[in-house]
Parts: structure tokens; sequence; C-alpha cells
């Protein structure tokens, strides 16, 4: 196990450095940051003393040794538009972005294992082929689709809800900004999770029925029924068990097109998080906190494989470690 | 008795605090990149400077001056104007305003990459007293007054020391702040939204605004914007999109205003790079082949006003018989009898997120030079990228818009008609390769002509003979759009330059 | 390995078997609609040219006095049968040739995913040792950044890095490649997996008694016993690589204007959802729902029908 979890933290490493890499690149070669810094009446003579200010025209060397130097000690540089410590930006951003995809974890949860579980047991039942159904048309239908369609509805039209931002916020712990403890954070949470959720629950709900239905013509079940098992036992606590770990597994993979969707969710409801952070920074040219972005999302998506694959083998122990591709 | 009296006292506070406590939720577009006054000459900027500071004297929407913390003032000579200020104001920090605070800022103006070609005209300023000062110009100007509407006095004990201009850095100018004006910002987050409270010892007594707080946000989509207002979750937007502008007019509850701005969007046509423009008549051709009317009337849906001319319906130059001229015909007998009757290939850029849909125009232009064989090859750009290629005169057509500082005619002709001189500032963004060295003097003597009729003479025949010699295509000058809930007075506090006195909005 | 715990059991399909199961195809109400939707996407997405009432990629064709009509049987307007949208271009000609580059994106982008993934796979498969923990170890890598968010920063960064200027004319090879080279673990696994399968089997051992090369055994005897699997996955992600190019151009990310996909022409309507012009929005986001159902419910079908067992994990 120590030497699983070396490997992994020596294949981290690697994967960091490559999307370090990657991220100066970017920071070096990305547009030219002062034309667009610049009102419409500034002379190219100061244009150009600006760029000697900021240190754009020294040699490549120079700024490749600067910026290794600086990230090692966690300085990805000043965000050209925000004036701060481009970590310290996305830092703040991130609960935002976090809360969004907790609460559509938490609504994927809810919804598709009993949707799944229930489609799988009773596969001829009218309502699980509605279920699958729906779920068909529910992969079909694009995610940003989906938000304005939401957006639309229950925003506009009825009223019910909150059509853009956070709401109110309230700072815990000095450093987090939470929206889960005030009513107003909370409702302006519902339109953006649940499009998140909705982009994701089909997919969620077919691998549970399909899992499920592998598992509920195993020999095992086949046994435990014939032991005389409760139904409720052997779907829930037999079955269902059994289908955690593939679940898992493809959960902590599609934390990565999780993330990918909050930046589609978070341009369409407006939301504070970190999506919405990088794509405005890629339309200011602010390279630093482009190059930070990237860092910081690979962190967390190492972080989460790796999380995943201890989770895994902490409930699989049987699982060779060895054949893990290490 | 005295019970009773109290009693009614504190009544009738009750009530007055009633009526005065109204929070405004608004959203915009864009937010301003930083708290300092001077780091950027943007919209966004100077609509902070409205709400936080206050500018010596400002517009009022017939475009006279209203007095504001200058009270009066008056010429002495030639060259010196005298300006009484306004007693008993305070900022935001305590300090009391006066004199030196407008020596401060100026002084600090001038040293501001941006605003410094403003005020360059300024020589001193001279303390008469602690609330009177002379200002002396270099060369006499007809624009003096103008400039005292940038002109937003700064707390000079607070700031200084401290106060350096730093362009995208992290300076304390940036992030602190301390004016006279009826707002005191109480929190930011850049990008998202600001957080303001009323300046309880705000010294404009008389306005009847009531707004105690207000919440700035930032929607950049038009849709999610306007669906905000719908919703009712913000009270008061800018701007609004024209094609969403129906939307608006259909909800009972919204109120829409639009007013013509005098900012004026036109394609520079590049001699020096294509010979075929060089001809006079290729370039009256793409004027005549552009019909301004139908892009005003299907892209702006009517909210904008078809230009022929550089100089908007209130500036001096502007001349009546100017009219945008469609006639297709006639564009094509001019493109043959110029030896182009089976047109040519150009290249064309214009930004997609600068200018109201500036990207759309572009291409219904494309479309429209089709029509006399000008082949457009047309490439859009994200503003960040496209005011490079600007620069760099990429391409033989080029879209710009130009709100003249000065609400002034012979602004745009400085920047766009003149010839280029990188000394003298003239022509930095002329693309167009004209330069009419006599245009030039006309230009020049303009800026230092005071009588009225002369001048107004002088930059009519300006624009006359860029309309004759068709140096650039007008398109349009954009409405602004703004809507807000019916109980949000807005009609009384916004303006043509799009900078809404919020100090004065009274809400319901 | 926690995806070879689960070992296939593919079957050669005989000629019998493909009979039996087009027959129960024709059964199936459902996808042999399906099926002719699909056939139809294609017919008119090849025929686009032929077709369209109007090119609308040609500027003569664009008049600002026809925009924003209504569809044909609100305006009554024949000469634009699904309205025209605020350049005056004919709404059907451009779903037309939108659904032509949104389906060529998508198969050419999946061709590449197969390509890559069938080598790497085979490859893997075959070799075993080092070679196939190196390789999916970079597929477990690949997939967890999730192809989406590859897609958004490498073509947002494209985009500044060389100006949108450059971009749009390579608009669409970028999103092939960028679509293309994201998803390939997807079928390097799924091969891979059958390789392993079929690598135990005896016919595999007698092919290399006889002295048959691996290329050759790999080719001529694995591959097509890997064809079930490769058709599901093949249906699935070509649905899957036009999403992601709508998604990709809702972001600004995607094809330019002047040459919309389906994608570009539901971004570009999104600024009429509250004008009233509500065809421009909802008739190419409806063409889009439509083509990405019937490729999902076949995808579906092949998959309850074939019963291959698909390695998304």
């Amino acid at each position: 196990m120590l030497i699983f979890l070396l490997r992994r933290l020596l294949q981290a490493c690697v994967v960091m450095t490559v999307i370090s890499i990657i991220s100066f690149v970017i920071q070096d070669s990305l547009g030219d940051p002062v034309r667009q810094m610049v009102g419409q009446s500034v002379s190219p003579a100061e244009i150009e003393q600006i760029r000697q200010e900021q240190g754009f025209n020294d040699t490549k060397f120079e700024q490749y040794t600067r910026y290794a130097k600086n990230v090692l000690q966690g300085d990805f540089g000043t965000s050209y538009f925000y004036k701060e410590p481009a970590l310290d930006v996305i830092l703040k951003k991130l609960p935002a972005t976090f809360e969004l995809a907790f609460s559509a974890i938490i609504i994927i949860i809810m919804v598709s294992i009993p949707c799944g579980i229930f489609a799988a047991i009773r596969p001829k039942n009218i309502l699980a082929r509605f279920l699958m159904f729906s779920s068909t048309i529910g992969l079909s239908v694009p995610i940003f689709i989906v938000g304005i369609f939401l957006l639309y509805t229950f925003s506009i039209e009825l009223q019910w809800t909150p059509s853009f931002g956070r709401g109110d916020t309230v700072l815990v712990f000095g450093i987090w900004e939470t929206g889960f403890l005030t009513l107003d954070g909370l409702s302006h949470l519902i339109l953006p999770s649940f499009s998140l959720a909705i982009a994701l629950l089909p997919m969620f709900v077919r691998l549970i029925r399909s899992e499920m239905l592998e598992v509920l013509h195993s020999e095992y079940v086949k046994y435990a029924w014939a032991k005389g098992l409760s139904p409720a036992r052997i779907y829930f606590v037999h079955a269902f068990k059994n289908t955690m770990l593939p679940i898992i597994t493809i959960g902590g993979i599609q934390v990565g097109t999780l993330v990918a969707y909050t930046i589609l969710t978070e341009t369409i409801f407006q939301w504070p998080g970190m999506g919405s952070l990088f794509l405005d920074a890629v339309n200011r040219v602010d390279s630093p906190l482009i190059s930070a972005y990237l860092i910081v999302v690979g962190a967390i998506f190492v972080i989460s494989n790796t999380l995943v694959d201890l989770i895994y083998g902490y409930i699989n122990p049987t699982v060779k470690l060895a054949s893990h591709g290490l | 008795m005295k019970v009773v009296a109290r009693f009614i006292t504190l009544l009738s506070l009750l009530i007055c605090s009633a009526s005065y406590a109204a929070t405004l939720h608004m959203a915009t577009d864009a937010d301003p990149s930083s708290l300092d006054p001077h780091e950027q000459l943007s919209q966004g900027t100077l609509q902070l400077s409205h709400l936080a500071f206050d500018p010596l004297l400002r517009w009022r929407q017939d475009h006279t001056f209203e007095p504001r913390l200058a009270t009066s003032w008056k010429s002495i000579d030639k060259l010196t104007t005298r300006f009484e200020l306004r007693r008993e104001v305070y900022f935001h920090s305590g300090n009391e305003f006066d004199a030196d605070d407008v020596i401060y800022t100026v002084k600090r103006l001038k040293s501001s990459v941006e605003f410094r070609a403003l005020f360059d005209n300024i020589k001193h300023i001279e303390k008469r007293n602690s609330h009177s000062i002379d200002i002396i110009t270099h060369k006499q100007t007809p624009l003096l007054l103008n400039l005292m509407a940038y002109l937003f006095p700064m707390d000079k004990d607070f700031y200084q020391g401290r106060d350096d201009i730093v362009k995208f850095g992290n300076s304390f100018a940036s992030r602190n702040l301390s004016g006279t004006g009826p707002f005191i910002i109480t929190s930011r987050e850049p990008g998202t939204r600001i957080e303001f409270v009323r300046n309880a010892n705000y010294w404009d007594t008389k306005s009847k605004g009531n707004v105690d707080r207000i919440e700035f946000s930032t929607i950049k989509s038009d849709a999610t914007r306007l669906a905000a207002l719908l919703s009712g979750d913000v009270d008061f937007i800018f701007p609004i999109s024209p094609l969403d502008m129906p939307r608006v007019k259909r909800s009972r509850n919204i109120q829409l205003v639009t007013l013509p701005s005098t900012r004026i969007l036109f394609l520079q046509l590049n001699q020096n790079r294509r010979e075929e423009l060089k001809n006079t008549k290729v370039r009256q051709a793409i004027n005549l082949a552009i019909n301004q009317e139908i892009i005003v009337d299907k892209i702006l849906k009517g909210f904008g006003t078809a230009a022929a001319q550089l100089s908007a319906d209130d500036f001096l130059g502007h001349l009546d018989s100017l009219t945008p001229r469609f006639e297709l015909d006639k564009a094509r007998q001019l493109m043959r009898e110029a030896g182009y009757e089976e047109g040519f290939k150009i290249s064309m850029m214009a930004p997609n997120n600068r200018y109201i849909h500036d990207e759309k125009i572009a291409q219904a232009i494309t479309a429209m030079l089709a029509k006399i064989k000008i082949r457009v090859d047309l490439k859009t750009l994200p503003k960040a990228q496209y005011f490079q290629e600007f620069d760099k005169r990429s391409a033989d057509i080029m879209m710009l818009g130009w709100q003249s500082d000065t609400l002034d005619s012979n602004n745009i002709f400085e920047f766009i008609i003149a010839c280029p001189d990188a000394k003298t500032g003239y022509g930095v963004y002329n693309a167009n390769g004209y330069c009419n060295p006599n245009l030039d003097n006309r230009i020049k003597s303009a800026n230092r002509e005071l009588n009225p009729e002369k001048r107004i003479r002088l930059l009519q025949q300006i624009e006359s003979t860029i309309a004759q010699d068709a140096v650039i295509v007008p398109i349009a000058w954009e409405h602004l759009a703004w809507g807000a809930k019916q109980n949000v007075n807005i009609k009384d506090v916004i303006n043509s330059q799009d900078w809404p006195y919020l100090g004065d909005l009274v809400i319901d | 390995m926690k995806y070879s715990v689960k070992e296939l059991s593919l079957l050669p399909i005989s000629k019998q078997r493909w009979k039996h199961i087009w027959n129960g195809f024709l059964s199936d109400k459902l996808a042999v609609l399906s099926l002719v939707i699909f056939i139809f996407y294609c017919v008119v997405a090849l025929a686009a040219p032929l077709i369209a009432p109007f090119d609308p990629y040609d500027p003569q064709f664009m008049d600002l006095e026809n925009s924003e009509i209504a569809p044909y049987w609100i305006s009554g307007d024949e000469r634009f049968l699904l309205g025209t949208d605020a350049q005056g271009r004919d709404l059907l000609s451009t779903i037309l040739y939108g659904t032509r580059l949104s389906l060529s994106i998508g198969l050419l982008a999946v061709i590449i995913q197969a390509g890559l993934g069938i080598f790497i796979g085979l490859t893997a498969g075959y070799a075993g040792g080092r070679l196939d923990n190196f390789f999916m170890r970079c597929a477990d890598i690949q997939l967890s950044f999730s192809t989406m968010m590859i897609a958004i920063v490498f073509l947002a960064i494209f985009q500044t890095l060389f100006g949108s200027d450059y971009y749009q004319q390579l608009a669409m090879i970028m999103l092939i490649l960028v679509i293309g080279l994201a998803e390939w673990p997807l079928f390097a696994r799924t091969i891979r997996a059958s390789v392993l399968a079929e690598k135990q089997k005896e016919y595999v051992d007698a092919a290399r008694i006889m002295g048959i090369g691996p290329m050759r055994i790999m080719f001529k005897h694995i591959l097509p016993n890997t064809m079930s699997p490769l058709l599901v996955i093949f249906t699935i992600q070509i649905a899957n690589a036009i999403v992601a190019e709508a998604a990709l151009s809702f972001l600004g990310l995607g094809m330019p204007v002047s040459e919309p996909s389906l994608g570009s022409l539901i971004s570009i309507g999104f600024s009429y959802v509250f004008s009233g012009a509500w065809w421009i929005c909802i008739i190419p986001s409806a063409t889009l729902i439509l083509l990405i159902l019937v490729m999902n419910l076949l995808g579906d079908w092949l998959r309850d029908h074939l019963n291959p067992k698909i390695y998304k994990d």
C-alpha cells in the first residue's frame, strides 16, 4: 500500500510538472495584455513604457526562470485585472464552484440511486421504461439548452427562483464564503445545481441500472434468493453494495466532466466561480490567472483521482494494486 | 406633553427614514477595473467617479453645465478662468474639501498616462484663497468647462504620499477611495459586485435622491442581465441589447429609457494599403452602397441614428444637410467610372464585443459591398485582440467607434481625420491614410477659436470636406438604453454620456 | 486491473447471428424510426449543397431586407420555409449546412478517436507488460481530465495565442483534432479488454503456432471480433462529439459565425430568446436534439442487442 501511495505521488508530480510547463508557455506567449488595458488615447511610446515596467521585454529565459522560481514559492504572479495574487483570486472563487459542484453531486446521488435501482429491479415497469426513455432524452439535450430553459421557465416566467449570482453569503472559518447558510444563498443554488446535475444524471441512472442488473444475475444473488433473504436486504445490502465499486470509479472520473460543466453552468447563471473566472481571464488575456487556474484545476483532478483510487483499494482490498498499471 | 412631543419627533423621524431608505440593485455589463479614478479613462471609471466623487461641474441632460464642487466661474483673461469652490464639503475620510485638493488632483491627472492628453493644456493653478482658484492654460481654449466635467477632486490628505498611479498594479489608490461623492464603497469583489452606502454627510442636501444602498452587480451576458431585471432580482440595468427591447416593452412593470448617444460608429478605408481606395470615386461608391438606414432599422432595431457625418446632432460641427444616402445604381456607376466595374477583393476587420452588434453590422456591410462586386474578407475579433490589429492597421477596412470626450466635433477630427503625427498626438487613430494639410490647419485653428459663430463655421467646413472626399464611412450613432422597474425614476438621472447620476435617483 | 475483472465473452458474430439481429431490429419500431431519421439526416447533410435553396456562405444571398422573417407557416413567405435569421439568411439553408458541418466534425473526430484507440488498444493488449501499463496509465490520466475540460482549455488558449482571426480559419480542424485526440482511451480500453480476452482463445494460439505474425493476428483475427462493441461506441461517440462541439460553440470556442455548425447556430440564436424571433433559436436546437436523440437510441439498441461491454471507466 505504501509503495502504491508513493508511486501515485510520483505520478501526480509528473502530471503536475507537465501542467506547470504548459502554464509557463501560456503565461509567456499569450497575446499582449497591455494594449487592452489602456484607453483610447494612449500613445505607442507610453504603451512601450508600460511594457518595459511590466517586464514584457525581457528575454524568454529571464522570464522563464522568474516564473519557475515564483511558482515554486506558490506565487503565480499578480492578476492584471484583480490586482491581487492570482492564487488568492482563484482560491476566493473556489468555494462558489465547490458548493455548486457539491450540491449537484448531492442531487445526483439522491436521484440516480433510487431511480437506477428501481429501473433495474422492475425493468418492465412502465415507470422504469419512462425513466430510461427520459434518461436517453436527458443525454441528448446539451447542458446549456437545459440551463437556458430552466432559467427562462423558473426565473423569468414563473419568477420562483433568482436568475443570477450567489445571493447572500456568510463567511465561515474566516476564509470560506458559503451560500449554504442563508435562505437567499440556497435559493440561488437551485437552478445552477439542478442544471449541472441534469447534465450528469442520465449517465448515472443508466450506469447504476446496468451494474445492478448485472449483479442481480450473479450467482451469489441467486444464492441469496435461495437462502430466502428478504428482497429489500438483497437489493439494497447485497446487490447495491456490489455496484458501488464501479460507480465510485466512474464517479471519480466524472469529477473532471463536472468541473468542465461548471464552466458552462457558471456562464449561463453568472455564478461567480472559478469556471467563469477562467473564461473571463481568457477574454482579458490575464495570463497569470489562466496559468494559476490550470495548475489549481490540475491539482484538483489529480487529488480527486488519487483519492478515488485509495477508496477503491479500501473498499475492495482484493484488488491487485500491481495490475493498476503501476 | 414632552413625551408626546418626543414621540411625534420619533415617529416623524421613522417616517422620514422610511421614505429615505431604498436599496438599489443594479447590474451593468462591466465594472470599473480599479478604484483609482485616474488609472483608466473608461466608461466604468467615469461612472464610478460620479458615484464616489463629484466633478467641479457636470452636464445636465440638455448639455448645459450644472455647478457641483465649483459654485461659479468666470473668465478673467484669454488664458485664465476663475472658479469659486463650494464650502463645507467633506470627503468620505472626514477631511474638508478646499482648493489644495483641486490643485493636487490636477497635478495627479497630468501625471496619468490616460488623462494626461486631456489636461495637457492646463499650465498651472493659482490658489487665491481656500475656496477660490484661477486655472491658467497654455493656449486659449473654448473647451475648458468641458474639461472640468472630468475633474473629480481627490482627497489630498488621504492619498498623498501613497498615490502612485500603477496600471494593473496593486496600488493604494486602486483599492482605497476617498471622494466627496454621494456614495461610499463598503465592499468590492472585482468583476462581480460592489456595494455602496449613501454618504450621510453629503453636501448636496437639496438632492431628492433617496437611495441609501446600492448593490452593483456585473452581468456580462445581455440575456442574463435582462433575465435578472425581468425576474425582479435587480431594479436597474444597462445596457440593453436592441434585440431584447421588444421583450422589455412587453413587460408592464418595466420601463425602457433610450437616449441617442454621441458615439459615432464608422469605417476607415485605408488608402495607404489599397490603391483602389485612393480613388475618391471608389470611396464614394462604398459610401453609397452602404445602407445606414436599414442597418439601424434591422440590426439596431431602430435604436440608433443613421449617420452621414461624424458630428452628432448637438455637436457644433453637425450639418443638417448631410443625410445618409443609399444609391446602388449611382455606386455601380462610380465603380465603373473608376475602372473597377468587376470589383475587387478587400480585407476588413471589426471587433465582436466592443460596440452594439458590431459583428452583425460588419456582416451586413459585407453583404452590401458584395452588391457592388467588392468581395470583403471579414474577420471579427474580441476587443483585446482587435485593438492590437487596429494599431498595426492590419486590414483595408477597419471599424471604429468614437466618443468625443469633450462633447465637441473637433475631438473626433483631431484623432481620426488629422494627418498622423506622433509628436502632437494628432491623428493617432487615423487608419484611413487620408492627410489633408488644409484640413489640418482648420482643425488647429478650431482648437483656438473662441468666437462661437466662427468656430461653428470652421467645424462645419471640416465636416463637409470629409463628406465630399468620402474619407470614412459613417454608420450610426448608437442609442443608449436603460431598463428599470417602474418605481425607479431613472429618467431624471441618466444622460447621453452614460454616467447615471445615481445620487439624485428617487425610488418611489 | 479494476476493469479486467470483468472479462468479455465475445463470440465471433456469425452471419446467421447478424441476420437474427437484423430481424430483431426490424421488429423494434422505435429503433427503425431512429434509423430512418438518422439516415435522413445523413442524406440531407451529404446533399446540402444540392438541396439547400441558398448558399449561406455567399454574402450575395444575405439581404437585411429579409431579416427575421418568420417560418412559412406563420409569415406565408414561401421563399424561406423555416424563416430567416437576423442577417436575412435562409434558416433552412444554414441548418442544412450546419448539420453537414456538425456531422462531419463528429464523424471525423470519432474516426481519429477510433484509429488512435484501436492502435493503442491492440498494441497494449497484445504486447502487455510495460507498454500496456504505460498506455493505460496515460488513458487514466487523460480520462480524468475529461474531454470537455481539455477542449475548453486548449481551444481557449489556442484562440488567445494565435488570435481569433487565425482561429476562424482553423476552427474545424482544431475541433476535430481536440475532440478526436481527447477521447481515444474509451476505444483503447475496450479494444484492449477484447484483445486480452481473445488472446486466451485457442484460435489465436493456433494462429501463432502456424507462424502468423502478430500484426496479422491482431488485424485479421482479433479486430473483427471486437466489431460489435466498436459499433456501439462509434454511434454514441459521434453523438457525444456533436454535443461537445455544440457546447464549445456556446462558449464561443466552436465554429465561427460565418460558417456555422448547429452548435454555433444555437449559440447565435440565444441572443434572440427575448426578441420574439424564437425560430432563430428553437429550430436549430430542435434539429440538434433530435439528431443526438436518434443516435443515442440507436446506440442503446445496439448495446442491448449486441450486448457488448464498454469500458468507460
